[in-house]
């Protein structure tokens, strides 16, 4: 079970051992060698993160150092584009130190221990699993020698680069870390991106530049309304999600064609020009197939193949005292770590909540809908509760504390044989909360 | 170094033997004049020898390439890259300009490229004629843009099947003349096939072909 749920990332490994050594064929040994001892470095360091640190520290740190490859790879790109334009036609320090066996392994090992760190993210209880890392590494080290064999029966014109290479690893990256919700970084950017522009468009409504005047007709205020809209997050993620891969396609298209003028016979010139051609070509291969690997993450964290826990929220009365009364050991375990919904209706008015018992061992309850999102509620999965509008994954350590996407706290009082709270203060806290929060049309569930 | 060689060189189809055992030198810069009545061989042999058929037996090597150990990808990059063919009836595509035409034989062997191909139609006499199609112009100027479209890639083999079976004694001359300049130039191997001995003398040597058999060849010139 846990080979299978290791197939995306273990994949991802083996494509980016094959292009690795496609985009260093003169130091296939330098970078096998290098592309093993990451990988198994990578595993090793996660699984020692995973015993000495917090598991969200831990989930953080490769989440980082993930979104960092992303980074690079818009870099990298943006550098790519650059260099297409000609400006500066001698080849630059960084060019040449990339043609060097030293940077090659470099990359190489980088590369490798980023993927072992992913692969290790995706082993259950790694607090100790020894076993199943060794297996791990075992596996990786395997597919670099199927790689490396690979590598050898690819046709020679399909070549690969450097920019293209850096762009893939990333996107393979990325494929394998959007496998694991807690280590996606699409759900996030989004996210991201929604925040700022909801923000940016408040601020242009704060400071006048967009006024709320007569002269805006409506049709222009259902534009404006577009910005304030979910999918904004989704399309502006999609374009910061893209535009590295796609700025190194422009960037090969770009090239400029070598010099032909000085050959005499025109069949010779055109056969330089056209061999010149077909190799633009080929290394468009790398990045149109970035494209695709990207367009894969994005389907992995729209669709997790996890399946969240999220049951039907219950009924639940309160007595004529404005209690209400969940036993621990009751119709369900309120102690069994899992979330527990139920539905409060009182005068007209109703209020979702849910109760949990955190990984410390501490009971919370708190609405299922927070201070900032529409309340779609929640569902829970692999150590994490997750919101449903905004996708943000919640740490279960952190459940019951307020702020952010957090669910809202309800305050109750937990006594032996059960939890309490009052049903007028949880309805407040519901109104109070999707008040600012809920659409007419599309308020709560 | 001969620019063809060949060894025993057969082709049969079934039971007919269309070129028998054949041993054949043509050096580098050569002109081949291939003469015979029809059925006698002489376009099987183009054919083999311009890698547009395979030998039944024997050895056939062109331009230092063994053509029986070409894979068909091999052999398309010889036909590409070595030969170039004027036939008889033009060939030319009747919707395309006569500089598209010549264009067109660029992009089959790597890019177009229209200054080139303007200079090589201007090259054969026809820079007043690059935007006619083929239906415009006469048999001599039909066949001067397949000259261009056949010398654009440099070959180093020129086969000409009969190129001059269908025009008159004025065109015929023109023709050959400008085979004659562009060889002088170029410096490829032309072999050409024709019926008539009055061409067949504008080449440096010339071979007789009957039922698939070698029977004379005589030098038409030292």
């Amino acid at each position: 079970m846990v080979a299978l749920k290791l197939i995306p990332q273990i994949l991802s490994w083996a494509v980016i051992a094959l292009v690795l050594l496609r985009g260093f064929p003169r130091y296939r040994t330098t970078v096998s060698a290098a592309a093993c001892s990451g990988f198994a470095l990578g595993a090793a360091g996660m699984l020692a993160l995973f015993r000495f640190l917090p598991g969200e520290l831990c989930f953080g740190l490769a989440r980082d150092v993930v979104g960092g490859t992303f980074l690079l790879a818009w870099g990298v790109s943006v550098a790519a584009v650059y260099r297409s334009t000609g400006r500066e036609k001698a080849m630059s320090w960084g060019e040449r130190i990339a043609q060097t066996p030293p940077f090659a392994a470099a990359l190489a090992l980088a590369s490798g221990f980023i993927a072992g760190a992913v692969c290790a993210c995706r082993i259950p209880g790694s607090e100790g699993n020894l076993l199943a890392c060794l297996i791990l590494v075992l596996a990786g080290v395997a597919l670099v020698f199927a790689a490396l064999a690979l590598e050898r029966v690819l046709p020679a014109s399909f070549t690969v680069s450097l920019p293209g290479l850096l762009v893939l690893v990333a996107a393979l990256l990325l494929l394998g870390s959007s496998s694991i919700i807690r280590l996606d970084l699409f759900a996030p950017l989004t996210m991201k991106v929604m925040k700022f522009t909801h923000d940016f468009v408040h601020q242009f409504f704060e400071s006048m530049l967009i006024p709320d005047h007569l002269f805006i007709r409506p049709y222009l205020w259902g534009y404006i309304g577009l910005l304030f809209g979910k999918e904004v997050g989704f399309w502006g993620g999609l374009v910061i999600w893209f535009v590295p891969a796609l700025l190194i396609v422009l960037a090969i298209r770009l090239e400029r064609l070598p010099q032909v003028s000085h050959i005499r016979q025109g069949a010779a010139r055109r056969r330089v020009t056209a061999a010149a051609i077909r190799a633009r070509g080929f290394r468009l291969v790398v990045p149109v197939l970035a494209v695709a690997v990207l367009s894969g993450a994005v389907y992995r964290s729209r669709y997790p193949s996890v399946e969240y826990w999220d049951p039907k929220p219950m009924p639940i009365l309160a007595s004529p005292s404005g209690e209400i009364f969940i036993p621990k050991k009751g119709e369900v375990n309120l102690e069994d770590g899992q979330l527990h919904k139920y539905l409060f209706k009182q005068g007209g008015k109703e209020a979702r909540f849910f109760v949990l018992m955190t990984p410390e061992g501490k009971l919370t309850v708190d609405l299922d809908a927070c201070a900032i999102c529409k309340p779609d509620g929640y569902g829970q999965a692999e150590g994490t509760v997750i919101c449903y509008y905004c996708k943000t994954l919640i740490p279960l350590e952190t459940v019951g504390k307020p702020g952010g996407c957090n669910p809202v706290p309800v305050p109750f009082t937990e006594k032996d044989d059960g939890v309490h709270l009052d049903g007028l203060t949880l309805i407040n806290t519901w109104s109070g909360t999707i008040q600012s929060t809920a659409r007419p049309k599309e308020g709560g569930k | 170094m001969a620019t063809i060689e060949t060894s025993g060189l057969t082709r049969s189809y079934g039971d007919i033997c269309a070129l028998k055992p054949l041993d054949l030198q043509v050096p580098e810069g050569e002109w081949l004049s291939v003469m015979g009545h029809s059925g006698s061989g002489k376009s099987t042999l183009m054919n083999l020898v311009g890698g547009l058929d395979r030998p039944s037996a024997g050895s056939l090597r062109v331009g230092g390439k063994d053509l029986l150990g070409l894979s068909e990808d091999g052999l398309a990059r010889f036909r590409r890259e070595f030969v170039g063919i004027i036939f008889q009836q033009h060939h030319l595509v009747p919707y395309l300009s006569a500089v598209e035409n010549v264009m067109m034989a660029q992009y089959f062997h790597s890019v177009p490229d229209e200054a080139e191909a303007r200079t090589a139609l201007e090259r054969v006499g026809l820079g007043h004629r690059l935007r006619n199609r083929p239906g415009e112009l006469s048999g001599g100027e039909q066949q001067r843009v397949c000259i261009a479209r056949a010398i654009i890639n440099s070959p180093k083999l020129l086969l000409g099947d009969e190129p001059t079976g269908n025009l008159d004694h004025k065109s015929t001359v023109m023709v050959l003349e400008l085979l004659k300049e562009l060889r002088a130039e170029e410096r490829f191997t032309i072999i050409m096939v024709t019926h008539n001995q009055e061409v067949a003398v504008w080449g440096d040597r010339t071979i007789y072909l009957d039922d698939g058999v070698l029977v004379r060849e005589e030098r038409t010139r030292p």
